[in-house]
Order: C-alpha cells, then structure tokens, then sequence
C-alpha cells in the first residue's frame, strides 16, 4: 500500500503545476501548497494529498473536499469573476442546479450552465449605481426633510409653549372666576339666611295666619288634621323625626283637627314663636321665598351667572390642557435621532393589493379596505421594533380588530430607502398578521453607500 | 375461527313499500286466490315499525325507498386476545372490547377536530380486521361498503394478568377468546377469511384481493412542505428560497384550496397566481415539485366549464327526486360528480390531460380532500343515504365514493404522460384497495402531544390493511405547536412513510426556519435523516408494491411470537430493519424501547453503539435524539450527500451500513431506477442482493433479466460490530483485485471502508482479511 500511495505521490508531483485545486478562495490556498500530505484545516487528520478533493469526505470539517460534494459540512467557492464571489454548500456540487454564475459548480453534471457572471454582474453595477443614484438622491431628499422636521418640532414646539401660555392665562383667569363664584355663593348664602332670621318676620307677617294655615291644610278641607301635622311639621330639635300622633293630638290642643280660628290663637303662635317645633323646611318653600323676595333673586341670578361663567372657563382650560396632552403625546414619540420622522405624523399612505386597499398613517393607524367599502383597523401605533443596530427600520401597530380565531390584527412596517414616500408591499403571510414595505427617503443610510462601494463590487 | 357461533347472523330481506296505490287490493286477491292467504297472513305479522320506510336526523330526512335493510354476522376467534385494524379511528394499535360503549363505526366523514382513544367514524373505512395469537395469525375482510359497525368482546377483557396467571394455575379451562360481530346497513354479506398462518401469508393474501401499495416517484417519498394557504406566486417563491437559505431539503411544496379561482378545482386564481406555470417552471429549476388541490364538489357556475359538461352529460349524483344533488361546501353551491361510474372517471381523468387542466406542467400533482364526501349542510357533514348512484343508493357505496375519486384522479396523472410516469396522488378518505392510488393522510389533527402520539397506530393500522403510504400532518393541523412538540413531530415524521407538515389557515406561519437557529437546526437535521435513508424506503415501497407488506410495521409482525411486542404502539419498524421509537412526549429525558428477538442485537444508528434484544432498553434522551435501532444481520444502503432534494440526489454514490448479527453475518438489497416512470415494470432496475457471511460481503443480480444503468457508486462501507482485518480486498466481476483503505473505531467495532468505488449496479465481492 506504500507502494501504491508513493507512485501516486510522484505522479501528483508531476502534474502538480497544472492542477488547480477546485473549489477555494485564494485567501485559502496557503492551506492547500503542494505536499505529500495534507492536514484538515482543523488539524484532525493528516492525508495523502491526492485524497484532496478525490470525492471522498476524510475531514471531518470536510476542508479536504472544497471542490466536491462528498462532505457534508464543506462548502464550495464560485470565483465568479466579474460578478460577486461567493460559497455555496457542497451539496450544491453537480446537482445538476447551476448555483455559480461561473458554472464552476457543475463541472460533472448534466445541467448546461452557462456563465452568467458578466451579465450578472453588469446587471448588479447598474443596480449597485441605481441603488446608490437613489440613496443619494434619498439622502439629500433626507436631509430636507430633516431640515423641515428640526423646523416642525420646533413649530410644534413653540405651538406648545403657546398652549401652555393659553394654559397658564387660562388658569389664572379660572382661580379668580372660582372666587368670584364663592363670593356670589356667599352672598346668596347671606341674603337667605338674613330673610330667614330677622327679616323673616316680615316676610311671615306677610304670609299671613290663613297662608300658613293653608299650607298646612293639605287637603284643603278647612281643617288641619293629625296626618296633616305629622306631614308637615318637624320638632325643631331633632328634624328628622316625624312627630308622633299624641305629639300631634297635643299641638291641636287635645282634639284631632283644628280650624283656622283656633289655629290662629293656639298652633299659630307655637309654630312662629316657640322653640319646639317649626314647619319643615322644602325646598318649594325655599324656591317660593326666592321667587317672592327681590334681593334674593338678584343674588341668586348673579351665582348662576358666575356658575356659568366659571364652566366656560374650565371648558376653554380643559380644552387647552386637551390639546397639550395630545401635542405632548405626539412629541413624545420617537421620530428619530433628527425629527426626520416627524414628517409622517399626519401623512396617510394607500395601496391596493388585489381586492382590498391598504392605509398606513404612520405614527396613527393602518387600515384595510374591502371593495364594499368596509374598512378594519390593522392596528395602531405601537412602537418601533427594528434591529438594535437600527431600530428605526421597522415599526410595529398593534391592537387592531380582533381576529377571527382570537387575537388582533397587527402590522409590521418596514422602511427602506427610497426616493419617494410610499407604501410598497402589503402581505398577510399569517391570518391577521401583515407585513408592509415602506419606502421613504428618511429611511436612508449613509452607511449602506459605504458597504456599496467596498465589498458589493 | 368460527362463524355464526353466537348465532348473530341476521339480515333484512329487501321488500316493497306496501303502498295503498302501488299494492294491488288484498281482498280481491285472498278471494281470487287463497293460496295467497297465508303468505298475506304472515306479511302482516311484521309491524309496521316507525322509520321503517323513513327516517329523521336532525333537520334531515332519509327516504328509505327499500324499507329497513341490514346484514349481520359474527366471529369467533379462539386463542385469540388481539386484534387489529378497521381503520380508520383515532384508537390505539390494539383494538380495545366495545362491551361498554359505541361499536366502532366505519363511515366515511369529514369530522372537525376529531376526539382520540374513541370508535368513532373518521375519513377512510377498511373494513378488515387482523387477529393475532404466537401461533397464528387471520384475517377477515368484510366487504362493504356501507355504514359499518364492528363490536368487539373478548373473555379475558378486563382480566389482570394476575387473574390470567391464576387461571393457568388453577387449569382453568376457559381459552382465551375473542368475539366480533359485523353489522352492515345495507347490501350483501360478502366476507373473505385469510388464514395465514404467519402474518406476511395474511397480508399477501389480502393483498392478492385488493391489491398492493401503488409504487410511488421517489421523490414523493421525501419531504413536502404544505400549509393552507401559500397566499400567492410569489409567497410560494420566497417559501422555496427559505428552504435553500436554511439548507433545507423538500420535493414538494403544497397549494391549498385558495390557489384556485373561487374554489373551482382545474382553475387558477387570476391575480394570485396569475402565471401558474412560471411559477411551476421555477420549482423546477430547483428539482422540485408541486401538489395543488382538487377536491371532488364542484361549483354550481354556468360560467365554469367543469361544471357545465359534468350537468351536460349528466355526471353528477342525483337527488332522490331525480334532479342533479346539491350540496353546500367550499364554493358555496356545489354539486357532487358520480365517481362510481366508469364514464365519469374517463371523464374526470381526461380532466388532467395538459391541455386541459390549464396552467398545469409535469410537476404538478394532486391532493384530493373533501371526498368522504364532504357536504357541510349533509347529515354528519356528509351526503344523504338517499342519494342517487344510478340504481344506487348513496347509501350502499358512501365508503367507496373517496376510493373512486383517488382512482379517477390517479388515472388522469398516468394518462397525461401517456402512460409512463407514475402519480402522486394523497387522499383523505379512502377504502379497502385505496393503497393502489396513492398515499392517505390522517386528516384534520390538532397540534397536541396526544395528537403526535397517536399518529403512531393510525398508520400502523393502516399499513396492516395495506395501506402503506401514510402519515399525519406534521406540527398538527389545527392550533399552533410548541416549539418542541414541532420540533418532536417533524423528528416523527421523518420516519413514517408520508412526511408532510401542514397547518390551518389560522396559525401563524410555521416554516422550519422561524423559530430561531437552534431549532432550525434540529429541524434540519431531522429532514437530512429522512433524506440519507431515501433508498431504504425507496426499497421497501418497491417490496410493498410488490408482496403487501406494509412498510410502517407493529413489532408483532417480525416478532410474531413474543408477546411483548403484540400491543406495543409507540414504536414501530420501517421494513424489517429500522426500529424507531419517537420521542412523542413532553419534556422527557429519556424513553424506554423494547428491543425484540431474543438472540438478536440491536445498534444505535446515531451512535453505532450495541443493544442485545429482548429487553426493555431506557434510552435517555436530548432535543435532538430520534431513537432508531438498525438490527443486526441487516444491510441498509444511505445516501449521505443530502441535497436540496431528492431529485438533485439520483446520481449520487451509496453508503452501506452492514450491522452484523451475533452469527457475524447480514444481508440486504438495494433497489435503484430511474425513481419516476412505470419503465420498472418493463424490467428497467437493479436490484441486487447484499450479503455478508465469512467475512465477505458480495453483491449478486436479483434479477438478472432486468436491465438499467446507474450512475451510482458505493462510497463506503460502514461494518457495525466488526473486528479489525489486516487488508481488505475488492474483487470486481472482470477479476481484478484491489486493496480498499479502512479505518478502524475499537470502542465501537466500527470498520469504514473507504471508497471502494464499485457501480453499484455491478457484481463484487469485498473480502476482510
């Protein structure tokens, strides 16, 4: 077997110069120079070198089989000179599937592979040259948009610190409305009790034996009865408490009903000057005395006044403080490192995917319309969701209409550079659950431009 | 076994309706003719019963138009305490005594999230049932097509083993014993009895009345990768590219009812898939291949042709009444063609022919759902019994119309390509010779651990009746999976016979590469195994085809003898060779698989470590474990260079697992031809017996006569409980002799020999010095 390998040995030796060791980078031939042996690259075994790519696996990180399918952890490198190089899986070696543009790939198959590299690669130059025309034009595009965002914010901004100015007014102008209220609620207050106190006789003098007789005569019937007392009068000292019946017997002076003769020399005087019992206190009565006496009316008249006065104001300042929570809100969203999100906020975007038409208004809601005009929330504004390298790539909406089988609707948006504003896929590769493109200049990396240049070409 | 021991034969005799119009006057005659008196006599015994003549379930109504029909008879089976079969139920391999509960019921029906460990009727209905003892094994095949009810009870049922044991010590007389008794709503009894006596004379001999597995394309033996829906063209690309991002294997990939224009089968949603064979052409390039529904109801539409030339010539079943029967289903309105008549299947598969089915290619093929058949607004989501199948009542082929509906469309695939390329063709429901069609699928399951484990003796039952090609939607259909039990199923399905994942319209996606790489691995490695063992199964489907053996066998089958084996339904045997016991349970760290053969050995295929037979073996267990055993004294050809599919796979070199048994001896076959068309049948392939004994291994021509050229080389050969030559040494069949490499593993007894390099068409012999 010595034998055998050694012949082998010089053999390969001779036309070692023309073989070209298929399959590998040249940042990796250093680890295939012409040897007797060759050692995996993991340094497990150490092999004859022709067993390098002699389709049979003997590495067990398969680096002994670059150019051939037999391991199943190798890869294969596609020159592909004139488009981009790159590895594919050994498995994809003469499979009879043209993987490398180059067809080197199926050097032993029946697939007819033609090589597609030069006009691959011209097709990616252009699109390279077309996608850096656009990012670009995205970036200036970008650049305005930041300019009209720093201005935006500070419009909003300022319209903020004007709210809060209105706010502020608004406030003051409350705290000396409420006063002004009390102070009418007070002096109402006033009036009513001196008509209650000392004017009070007057006023009862007026309101004359037979008027009070009356009110107590509920029935009208001449006469006031026990019931009729029970139901009208209260002891002074402890109001809520209805009289009882020998109570009652006893203010008709032993009998059970009294006329209105006898009531003016006996009940009449109890009811006015006595400190036992009074005629309860409603607010007919109340209303009656307001109706009846001017001053009151005028005091009265200038509380509500102030009453209605002050729910304007704290109308207005609610409405003011409305406005700010909602101006704040907005604010508080992240429109990303420059404001150049900002924009978006009261913009609405459509598109129409086979039978429904979608809205996505950033920031706010996304929405799907059916041909009958029926229109579903996909979700509102949740949150941005992109990677931690750039967050600002994918936004999340959340909470939409709930679903059929449980759950709610909910959309992922993602933003790529554009020269245009506009909303460029919408798909539900689950029930309920939609991903959508969207294209904006705003979206735009300088950093993408760079990667472009160096290792895309 | 006996007949009628129990005296349960019984039938209904067919009578007319005695109507007042369509009877003649009684009286008239009795005077006419007394003769006549007795008979008339006797006919009024029989009261009239209520819903003798009519029937009704629900809000419907079943016109009886033969009055009460129904047959009966029972069996005995001495010695015996298992039986098997009946599918299709959702039940364990083992048929359990129906003493305390329903029958088990076979009537085709489209059942919504199905309840397991129950008689209850599914999709598909074979009405055979196997019975086993050590001695012996028989069979019955019952054969009808009507609603069936089997009641099983058995003397020892509920006896402990204990109490058995007590009864053999006390010499107790009574053998054990098995009851059964068969009930048909209608139609004759019709009844073969196969009398083994070993399991495989049953299965040939069942297989000899209905036919064997169909043999199926290769490459629908790999992967298939479904989901309702994908949702357009370019959704099924991106789906496609996912698979080689990740590495990956699939043959097919799966478009769901919303493919379609409006749910007419043969048609094409206009902006969806706009251009069906661009798309078609795309999977091509990739070696790939498609399946897009075609379910049995078909759209009331004036504008769709299908339907206007099945209403034109009459096709379609007819109500009781006479007029075309309608039915609600997918589309809305829809009718249900005849599929029993010859003419309409001519029909229905002249459907297929490229210029028909337009937007079609040679790589699409079909599914075929829907076809108990399904009728939303039917009785039990079915068909009326009343029906009409010409002079046939629906209710005497109900169990036949899925078997003629795969047939149909089975016949449609072979005849597009003139005949020369073999179908792929998956049903749902399904009847005793379905397995000539294509492959069964065990209908709408749920994403559940008992739904995984079940899974098992569904397809284990299935197989023992000869329907091979079977398997449950990965992940499960209904809900979403975890993403272990996903991970559990697809490492279950790569060892049953049809491996498909599938899922509801209203589960998140579930793509194998969606839940983060680790997973995706194991997936992926998962899907490789099924892909290196492509010529073991390719193998044992030629040898389905043509002996009825199932693939997906009960241990009990190879071990008929030990008892131990007869119930086991969480393990399974692919062939003769592979013993696989799936993890199937949550959050386990280990299983127990029983190793049968009692002067056998067993060895771990991941490990190559040695297990003796006989024994209860605790395996512990990873994420990533799939316990399979390959039993010593067998050969199993693999491909290892897992491709992106199988296709991309046919020329490549084989690798020969030979474990030997303790006799230090093995043998296998290797099958190869071109994996596609029906050219095998005219004696285009190779098949080659493998054996080693004496320390040569040699590969000698099974079929001398046949002819075929392969690519395909033998890579290595990998010798389990081997011991270490000094030299090995190739002989080829012109003479020459040369020296093969090896390596040695001592702790293993692993002896790899490296590239021998032989076609592996050829004759040669490998000897160990």
């Amino acid at each position: 077997m010595r034998f055998h390998l050694f012949i082998a040995a010089v053999s390969w030796f001779v036309c070692v110069d023309s073989r070209k060791i298929r399959g590998i980078s040249s940042s990796y031939k250093r680890f295939y120079r012409e040897r007797k042996s060759f050692l995996c690259i993991d340094g497990s075994k150490i092999i004859p070198f022709e067993q390098v790519n002699d389709d049979y696996c003997d590495c067990e990180d398969g680096s002994d089989e670059p150019g051939t399918s037999a391991c199943p952890r190798g890869r294969f490198y596609c020159t592909n000179l004139g488009f981009r190089p790159h590895y594919i899986p050994s498995s994809r070696v003469n499979d009879g599937i043209c993987d490398c543009c180059d067809a080197s790939d199926e050097y032993n198959s029946h697939a007819r592979c033609q090589n597609t590299c030069w006009n691959l690669g011209q097709r990616e130059r252009a699109y390279v040259e077309g996608q850096m025309r656009t990012l670009d034009e995205g970036l200036q595009l970008k650049q305005q948009l930041i300019e009209e965002g720093v201005l935006l914010w500070r419009e909003k901004q300022a319209q903020l610190r004007e709210l809060q100015q209105v706010a502020e007014d608004l406030q003051i102008k409350l705290e000396d409305h409420r006063r002004r209220k009390h102070e009418a609620d007070r002096r109402k207050e006033q009036t009513l009790k001196a008509l209650e106190a000392g004017d009070g006789g007057l006023r009862l003098q007026n309101n004359t034996v037979s008027s009070m007789f009356q009110s107590l005569d509920s029935n009208k019937d001449g006469s006031i009865t026990v019931d009729e007392l029970q139901d009208k009068v209260a002891l002074i000292h402890d109001e809520e408490r209805s009289l009882s019946e020998d109570e009652a017997v006893a203010l008709l002076g032993g009998g059970h009903q009294m006329d209105v003769t006898k009531f003016q020399h006996t009940l009449w005087d109890i009811l006015t000057n006595g400190d036992s019992v009074k005629i309860k206190d409603t607010h007919g009565a109340l209303d009656s005395v307001v109706d009846e006496d001017p001053h009151l009316k005028a005091a009265d008249r200038a509380a509500k006044w102030e009453a209605t006065n002050l729910k304007k104001v704290e109308e207005a300042y609610d409405t003011v403080n409305m406005e700010i929570s909602d101006l704040r809100k907005k604010l508080a969203i992240d429109y990303g490192t420059d404001w150049e999100f900002l924009f978006l906020n009261s913009q609405c975007y459509k598109l129409k995917v086979y039978e429904y038409t979608y809205t996505l208004c950033p920031f706010n809601q996304v929405t799907q319309e059916n041909t009958a005009g029926t229109e579903v929330s996909l979700g509102k504004w949740g949150m941005w969701a992109g990677t931690p390298k750039n967050q600002y790539s994918q936004m999340v909406y959340e909470n939409g209409e709930p679903c059929w089988q449980g759950g709610s609707r909910s959309a992922t948006v993602t933003l790529t550079c554009g020269t245009e504003t506009a909303l460029r896929s919408v798909k539900e590769p689950s029930k309920c659950q939609y991903i959508m493109d969207f294209q904006t200049p705003v979206a735009c990396q300088p950093v993408l431009k760079q990667r472009g240049i160096h290792s895309e070409l | 076994m006996s007949l009628n021991s129990r005296g349960l034969l019984a039938f209904e005799h067919l009578r007319m309706r005695k109507d007042t119009q369509a009877d003649p006057e009684p009286e008239k005659k009795e005077e006419a003719d007394p003769d006549n008196q007795a008979e008339t006599a006797k006919e009024e015994e029989e009261k009239v019963e209520e819903g003798m003549w009519e029937e009704t379930f629900k809000s419907h109504s079943d016109g009886k138009p033969n009055g009460p029909s129904s047959v009966s008879l029972d069996f005995s089976l001495p010695g015996v305490e298992h039986v098997y079969g009946i599918p299709e139920h959702a039940d364990t391999l083992r048929l359990k005594t129906t003493d305390n509960g329903d029958p088990y019921r076979l009537y085709n029906l489209d059942v919504f999230q199905y309840e397991l460990y129950n008689p209850m009727a599914l999709y598909g209905a074979v009405p055979v049932m196997l019975a086993h003892h050590a001695q012996r094994t028989t069979g019955v095949f019952w054969l009808n097509a009507a609603e069936t009810w089997v009641d099983i009870s058995s003397n020892t049922a509920g006896k402990t083993v204990f109490g058995k044991m007590l009864d053999y010590v006390q010499g107790s007389s009574e053998t054990p014993q098995t009851d059964v008794r068969w009930i048909s709503e209608s139609g004759i009894i019709d009844v073969f009895i196969m009398l083994g006596p070993t399991p495989k004379d049953v299965f040939s001999q069942y297989a000899s009345l209905t036919g064997t597995q169909s043999f199926p394309p290769l490459t629908s033996l790999g992967y298939h990768q479904c989901r309702w829906n994908y949702n357009d063209q370019e959704d099924v690309q991106s789906v496609d590219a996912g698979f080689d991002e990740h590495d990956i294997p699939y043959d097919f990939i799966w478009l769901d009812i919303e493919h379609t224009d409006g749910k007419r089968y043969f048609t094409w949603d206009p902006h969806k898939f706009a251009t069906p064979k661009e798309m078609l052409q795309g999977i091509m390039d990739k070696k790939r291949k498609m399946v897009a529904i075609v379910d049995p109801h078909i759209k009331v539409d004036s504008n769709y042709k299908i339907h206007n030339e099945i209403r034109s010539r009459g096709f379609y079943i007819k109500n009781k009444d006479g007029g075309d029967y309608e039915g609600w289903c997918w589309p809305g309105s829809a009718g249900y063609p005849d599929f029993t008549r010859a003419d309409m299947r001519a029909w229905w598969a002249s459907m297929f022919a490229y210029d028909q089915y337009e937007g079609s290619m040679e790589n699409l093929y079909t599914w075929n759902d829907m076809n108990e058949p399904s009728v939303f607004n039917g009785p039990e989501v079915t068909m009326h019994k009343d029906a009409m199948h010409g002079d046939w009542e629906h209710r005497d082929v109900h169990n036949l119309y899925g078997f003629y509906v795969q047939m149909a469309t089975a016949e449609g695939l072979i005849q597009r390509s003139g005949g020369v390329e073999r179908p792929f063709v998956l049903t749902r429901a399904f009847f005793a010779g379905s397995q000539r069609y294509g492959a069964v699928w065990t209908g709408d399951n749920a994403a559940e651990w008992d739904h995984l484990k079940i899974s098992i003796p569904m397809c284990l039952s299935l197989g023992l009746v000869g329907i091979s090609f079977c398997g449950a939607d990965v992940g499960g259909f209904f809900k979403s999976p975890s993403t272990e039990l996903l991970v559990r199923w697809y490492q279950t399905g790569a060892y049953q016979p049809f491996f498909r994942a599938h899922a509801h319209l209203d589960t998140p996606r579930r793509e194998p590469w969606l839940f983060g790489p680790e997973n995706t691995a194991l997936i992926r490695d998962a899907v490789r195994q099924r892909y290196t063992l492509m010529p073991y199964w390719y193998l044992q489907f030629y040898q389905a085809h043509h002996t009825g053996q199932p693939v997906m066998r009960p241990l009990w089958v190879e071990y008929p003898q030990d008892p131990a084996t007869f119930a086991l339904d969480d393990e399974f045997l692919i062939g003769r060779d592979l013993l696989v016991h799936p993890v199937t349970e949550e959050g386990v760290r280990g299983v127990t698989a029983y190793l049968p053969g009692k002067d056998e050995v067993w060895f771990d295929v991941h490990t190559f470590q040695k297990h003796n037979g006989a024994q209860n073996l605790y395996i512990p267990v990873t994420i990533s474990s799939i316990p399979v055993f390959q039993r010593g004294g067998s050969i199993i050809p693999r491909k290892l260079r897992v491709r992106r599919s199988s296709s991309c796979m046919e020329h490549d070199p084989y690798s020969l697992y030979v474990a030997l048994n303790p006799q230090r001896t093995a043998e296998g076959e290797l099958y190869i031809d071109d994996g596609h068309t029906f050219n095998y049948e005219k004696k285009e392939f190779v098949h080659r017996r493998l054996s080693f004994a004496n320390n040569l291994l040699s590969s000698v021509d099974l079929a001398p006569d046949a002819q075929f050229t392969t690519h395909s080389w033998i890579e290595r050969i990998i010798i389990l409980g081997a011991s270490k030559p000094s030299k090995v040494t190739l002989k080829t069949a012109d003479g020459q002799e040369s020296h093969i490499d090896f390596e040695f593993d001592a702790s293993m007894s692993v002896l790899t020999l490296r590239k021998p390099g032989m076609n592996s068409g050829a004759d040669w012999t490998v000897m160990l010095q």
